[in-house]
């Protein structure tokens, strides 16, 4: 009750004090919970035995059934992009910002990736050698033939969404050869005690710092994949269960019919390339060859010059050539889903606006650096890129 | 100013305060009529809570800011008394009643209503206390009965079940049986005055709270409230109006306590404060020293001499006696008049100023 | 209800004519239905401020309004074929001509972001500063309503108001709906179809939803009613407070902060359009309204408990 006494004042603030402080208690309360539940303690495995397990989890596609939430975050420090928020299926969300989905994975190699929107959702859901790709605010379906002996074989659903298993599998093919691997087993991720790998490059000219593969402490499948650029504490690139249940999902999540006034669209894997911007130009493809090795590989392209990408862009046409957040080596990721072209466009001309020029014995060109990416476009038509400092982009540069 | 300690009321405050008789106030309820802390002999002790309807000690409100609105008031407001709370505008008046109701609180000091330790007696306290604070304040899109049933609702201790009877029988009390219906917005001043008085008078009540009752009445009004306020203190009900009118005051209450700038001037009963200021008599004579000497012979005190005049406080000394004395020693009466002073002479002489309450 | 409020039940009821009982004599005779008519009046007062409420003209338009606005919709979807419709949602306003269900979740979707804050804001922001500015607070409070009874029927007056806001404008889209178009099995966001029955359940889903978000911005009003004695002031401050932050996270650059903004959990009702519904979503923006309530819930009653009512 009020008194008139200040001791009653002090215990009235009292009561809002102590709810904002159980709110904050409870925002934080991950890390509460754990340090209460103190840190797991997993059996000791050594780092071989855990890549290999990792590997066996991430590759052969036998991911147990399970559903979780997943949040992609990135901060790549791009200078001068756009931002494109909301727009789940642009390229450009996946450089900055925060995004999430759902996941599923049945047995035989069923898969739901739904990226909720506001009042939309996009889907992809594969059931053997079928896949639907359902965008809500189309109102389209897409029916997707997965290419002769893909079969069961996941592909990239889409663009922004790449899953803590991809990020693990394409991380650690070769990795114990460039890096430093040590293993921790007292993480906690989407409140599961998991086994933390830690990659950190030899190579002191790679842009990353180290790499953080947490993998859950009973199925070895990959929860967390964090890339940390040098002199940033936070990563640059996070990708992580928040939640995640071991159970089998419902079946229906893996049926689709198309609904009544939905456009039905077919579309064979392989024809997608012909939408696949990444490639700059069609021929251009066939001649994407990589300088070096580990994690200093620079990837090299045939590229138009400045001005011809800046009149492509301002086309909505244009090509993406930003390299692809991914710092692992050799990766060509080539999954566009067709949507946010028009994305791509802006995401080109703003870049191209904020590179530095630069040259040097190799010749001349526009240098791009972000925090865990360079990319360098010269002036006699080559895209450079790597998760480099720039001195390796203009060495690989001089090696014509 | 207040040289009184804690817990004691002084009867009244001031360098010039006298003393006066204690003259027996209006006797009803409890019959308990001494004023507390009458400077004759030794201060007596508090007396017990429930002589008293509201007891305030030390009670202090500095609003942010620094303006201090009520100073150290030491109140005490006797069991079944009509308790009249003068000042003028902007002397703090307000803001007591308002820290009674527990709607400021004290800076400092404390108060008992109805024997209830404030604040934790509030809610024990005010559903036996009625109360118009700062004049009629409505919701002037309700009637007059649903604007009383709102505030019945309000009251926890009230009974739904008659409440339908209460609130016609609090309207019919202050005469607006026919306008029950009418919505509060077409409701004239005087009206929503006594709409005010119905919501206080929703329940039977111990203590009634009057803030300005008489504000924005006619003459007409202000009479039909006086009587009203007789009324309730007729069923023993203690009835604490505040005031800046002087004759109103005079005309109903059996106590008053006096403020200014926040501070208590004096208080206790009426008559006993009218007794300090001690009568005077007065003899028109064209032999004022003759008349001036006989007095001092009898022993009255401040015997004064002007010009065909003479005066003084008679005392004890009987009225008919002096007059013989006069005629006996051969003094010219041409007239002689025992005078009370008015209470605005008792201010005047206690403030030193007039009481210009209108001002 | 507080120990002094059950007090002032216990003393108060023998008060009756002629002759002060004493408080003495009123304490002897405690009826033993005390605590049970202090209840029971507190559900009285929270009666009469319903009553107060939705009998208020300005209450009633807002209501109004809000029901027209789902029929305007339905109607311009009706006679305009719906084509021009741009953005994440415009399949799914595309898609009321083929569900009329769907009409309840696109006037959500239109209402929630501005029109429908406003209105619990004008309910919830008058409650206390509305009853100071008519100066009737003190006679409430001299009543005796008691500051934290007073302060719970308000705010749950201002909850019962949103709610029913809400649920205004989910029957008006479902009356306008059923009428203008055809009803039948609802396409989910998901792509998956259901039946009318579950439908429904969904539309309630979605109202339950929304109702919880009104009432954590009826908290937020409350808190910011509580601070004036001028009413247009609380419900000016909670719009403004809604627009600011829907404005604050549009700007990419404070990203970080959304998931602590109130307004970026409203429109989280689509989860009730998914498949599964997003339950995972749902709960989390319950709790965060949950906290909001807690947070500018305990602020309003430490204001109001120390505030000097002056007005």
């Amino acid at each position: 009750m009020p008194t008139y006494t200040r001791r009653g004042r002090i215990v009235r603030w009292g009561v809002p004090i102590a709810a904002v402080a159980v709110v904050a208690g409870a925002v934080t309360a991950g890390p509460v919970i754990a340090a209460v539940q103190g840190d797991p303690v997993l059996p000791e495995r050594s780092a071989g035995q855990l890549l290999a397990e990792a590997v066996r989890a991430g590759q052969s596609g036998d991911v147990p059934p399970m559903s979780g939430t997943v949040v992609e975050t990135a901060s790549l420090g791009i200078p001068g992009l756009p931002e494109v928020t909301g727009d789940t299926g642009s390229p450009a969300a996946l450089l900055a910002g925060s995004h999430e989905a759902r996941v599923w994975y049945g047995d035989a190699g069923r898969v739901r990736v739904a990226l909720p929107g506001r009042m939309s959702e996009t889907n992809l859901i594969v059931n053997g050698d079928q896949a639907w790709l359902w965008e809500s605010a189309g109102n389209r379906a897409t029916r997707i033939k997965l290419p002769e002996g893909h079969a069961g074989a996941r592909p990239t659903p889409l663009p922004s969404v790449v899953t803590p298993q991809e990020a693990a599998t394409r991380m650690l093919a070769g990795a114990e050869e460039h890096s430093a691997v040590s293993v921790t087993n007292t993480e906690r991720v989407a409140n599961r005690p998991s086994y933390q790998l830690v990659l950190t490059p030899k190579d002191d000219r790679s842009l990353v710092s180290e790499i953080k593969l947490a993998l859950d402490g009973e199925t070895f499948v990959p929860l967390r994949f964090q890339v940390y650029a040098k002199g940033s504490l936070e990563p640059a690139f996070e990708v992580g269960y928040t939640s995640v249940t071991f159970s089998p999902p419902a079946p229906e999540n893996f049926t689709f019919t198309p609904p009544a006034g939905a456009k039905v669209e077919e579309q064979t894997l392989g024809a997608d390339a012909k939408r696949v911007p990444g490639g700059l130009t069609e021929e251009g493809r066939g001649e994407v060859r990589t300088v070096g090795s580990g994690w200093t590989t620079v990837v090299v392209l045939p590229a138009p010059d400045a001005d011809t990408l800046r009149r492509q862009a301002s086309q909505a046409q244009a090509p993406s050539s930003a390299p692809s957040s991914d710092p692992s080596p050799g990766q060509g990721e080539a999954g566009q889903a067709g949507q946010g072209e028009a994305g791509a466009g802006q995401l080109v001309a703003a870049v191209l606006d904020s590179a530095e020029r630069v040259q040097g014995e190799w010749g001349s060109g526009r240098l791009l650096r972000t925090k865990l990416v360079t990319a360098l476009l010269t002036d006699d038509g080559r895209l450079l890129a790597g998760a480099v400092r720039p001195e390796v982009l203009y060495e690989a540069a001089g090696r014509k | 100013m207040s040289t009184a300690k804690p817990g004691e009321t002084p009867l009244l405050a001031g360098d010039r305060g006298t003393v006066g008789t204690a003259v027996p106030a209006r006797s009803r309820g409890t019959g308990l009529d001494e004023v507390r802390g009458t400077s004759e002999g030794a201060s007596p002790p508090s007396p017990p809570a429930q002589d008293c309807s509201i007891v305030t000690r030390g009670l202090t409100k500095r609003f942010r800011g620094g303006q201090v609105a009520v100073d150290d008031l030491h109140l005490a407001v006797p069991r079944g008394s009509v308790f009249g709370f003068l000042g003028p505008n902007g002397s703090g008046k307000t803001t007591t009643i308002r820290m009674l109701l527990g709607l400021v609180t004290p800076t400092s000091g404390g108060c008992e209503v109805l024997g209830e330790e404030l604040p934790g007696g509030l809610g024990a306290a005010l559903p036996r206390v009625g109360a118009v604070v700062e004049g009629p304040a409505f919701y002037p899109y309700l009637s007059g009965a649903a604007n009383l049933r709102r505030f019945d609702a309000a009251d926890p201790a009230a009974d739904r079940r008659t409440a339908p009877d209460r609130i016609g029988a609090a309207l019919d009390r202050v005469g607006l049986s026919a306008a029950a219906g009418k919505r509060y917005r077409a409701y004239s001043l005087g009206m929503r005055q006594r709409l005010a008085i119905a919501a206080a008078l929703l329940r039977p009540r111990d203590l009634l709270i009057l803030d300005e009752p008489t504000n924005g009445l006619d003459p007409q009004g202000t009479r039909e409230v006086r009587a009203l306020v007789r009324e309730i203190a007729a069923d023993g009900t203690t009835v604490f109006v505040s005031s800046h009118l002087l004759a109103e005051v005079e005309q109903m209450c059996t106590h008053i306590a006096v403020m200014r700038t926040g501070r208590l001037v004096a208080q206790g009963p009426l008559a006993e404060l009218r007794g300090g200021a001690a009568p005077r008599i007065r003899i028109e004579t064209p032999d004022a020293a003759r008349a001036a000497a006989v007095l001092g012979r009898l022993g009255l005190a401040a015997v004064r001499a002007g010009e065909g005049e003479a005066s003084a406080e008679p005392g004890e000394v009987p009225t008919e006696r002096i007059c013989a004395e006069l005629v006996g020693d051969g003094v010219a009466v041409r007239g002689l008049a025992v005078q009370r002073p008015s209470l605005e002479d008792v201010f005047v002489r206690l403030t030193g100023e007039g009481f210009d309450v209108d001002g | 209800m507080s120990t002094v409020e059950a007090r002032a039940g216990a003393e108060i009821v023998t008060g009756g004519p002629g002759g002060p009982a004493g408080p003495g004599a009123a304490r002897a005779a405690v009826p033993r239905d005390a605590g049970r008519r202090v209840r029971g009046n507190t559900w009285r007062l929270l009666g009469s401020e319903v009553g107060l409420t939705f009998r208020r003209p300005r209450n009633l338009v807002m209501l109004a309004v809000l029901a027209l606005v789902p029929a305007v919709i339905g109607v311009v979807l009706r006679t305009v074929s719906a084509g021009g419709a741009e953005g994440d949602a415009g399949a799914i306003i595309g898609a009321v001509a083929g569900n009329g269900m769907l009409l309840a979740f696109v006037s959500l979707f239109v209402l929630v972001p501005l029109l429908l804050p406003v209105a619990v804001a004008v309910v919830a922001g008058d409650a206390i500063a509305g009853e100071a500015s008519l100066g009737t607070l003190r006679y409430l409070l001299a009543a005796p309503a008691g500051r934290t009874r007073l302060l719970a029927v308000k705010y749950v007056n201002a909850v019962v108001f949103g709610l029913a806001a809400t649920a205004v404008v989910a029957a008006s889209a479902l009356v306008t709906g059923f009428a203008l178009f055809p009803i039948g099995p609802v396409t989910l966001l998901s792509g998956s179809t259901i039946p009318v029955a579950e439908g429904m359940l969904r539309v309630l889903i979605a109202v339950a939803y929304v109702g919880a978000g009104m009432a954590a911005l009826s908290a937020l009003a409350l808190a910011v009613s509580t601070l004036t004695e001028a009413p247009i002031g609380a419900i000016a401050g909670t719009v403004v407070f809604v627009i600011l932050t829907q404005v604050l996270s549009t700007i990419p650059q404070l990203a970080v902060i959304e998931p602590y903004l109130l307004t970026s959990y409203l429109p989280r009702f689509d989860g009730a359009l998914r498949d599964p519904v997003a339950t995972e979503e749902m709960t989390r923006g319950l709790l965060a309204f949950a906290a909001h309530i807690a947070v500018c819930g305990s602020f309003a009653w430490a204001r109001f408990h120390s505030r000097d009512v002056t007005s």
